[in-house]
């Protein structure tokens, strides 16, 4: 193959590696950024169980199957699992993440729109699995 | 070539520095209010905008290469071993 002429494969090799930079940088900057909580956050402790999620917030106050935040404002969710692997998900929001025994995993988000939405388990938990669900019900500040 | 290789790899670094720079500075900074589903739907798209770039490149060489280098092409010259008949 002497004399061939080698610049195509370099061209091609040096594009699909600018690529693979220009993924993989922007995944980590996007994750980065969105993982960074705001200091105002509020925090809501999320349990999984067996077949319902329960909600506390900061001032103490539970739910159980619903979960009432203010539109516009931040909150953190630090979840874990009292019995087998769970997974949070408010899919409008794109919030998702595993509720795990013994593990708080924390996410956070700001609605910006009132209204109800559903929350459920992404992991398969169980015999009821597919009924896991709850609504998150955004209100306007000072409803 | 080599002139080619070096404006790559320095449009290369111009376009991952500042992506790199904006991602460790945001650990720094203090959490910004900000709408998930805009950051990561985008995300979604501009990738998929690359994967689709690359898959439509990529099938495109392997359809060019299959046409031009058919034996039944009428540009198509036997390789040095067809024309010796030794392999």
């Amino acid at each position: 193959m002497s004399g061939h002429s080698s610049w195509p494969e370099w061209v091609y090799i040096g594009v699909v590696v600018a690529l693979l930079c220009y993924v993989g940088a922007e995944a980590w900057n996007i994750e980065r950024i969105v993982e960074h909580v705001p200091a105002d956050a509020e925090i809501i402790k999320v349990t999984g169980q067996q077949w319902l999620w329960t909600f506390e917030h900061e001032d103490g106050t539970k739910e159980i199957g619903e979960l009432h935040l203010e539109k516009g404002k931040a909150y953190k969710f630090e979840i874990t699992s009292k019995d087998v692997i769970h997974s949070f998900n408010i899919h409008d929001y794109v919030v998702l993440l595993d509720a795990v025994p013994g593990r708080v995993n924390t996410v956070w988000f700001s609605p910006t729109e009132a209204g109800e939405y559903d929350i459920q388990c992404r992991e398969y938990c169980g015999l009821i699995h597919y009924n896991m669900r709850g609504t998150l019900i955004v209100e306007d500040k000072g409803a | 070539m080599k002139a080619i290789i070096g404006l790559g790899m320095v449009l290369g670094l111009l376009m991952i520095l500042p992506a790199i720079q904006y991602a460790l500075a945001a650990g720094d900074e203090p959490g910004e209010y900000l709408d998930r589903r805009v950051e990561i739907w985008g995300l979604f798209y501009r990738l998929m905008i690359v994967a689709f770039t690359v898959g439509t490149v990529v099938s495109g060489m392997i359809v060019w290469l299959v046409l031009r280098f058919r034996e039944s092409n009428p540009k198509a010259n036997p390789t040095s071993y067809e024309e010796s008949g030794t392999w």
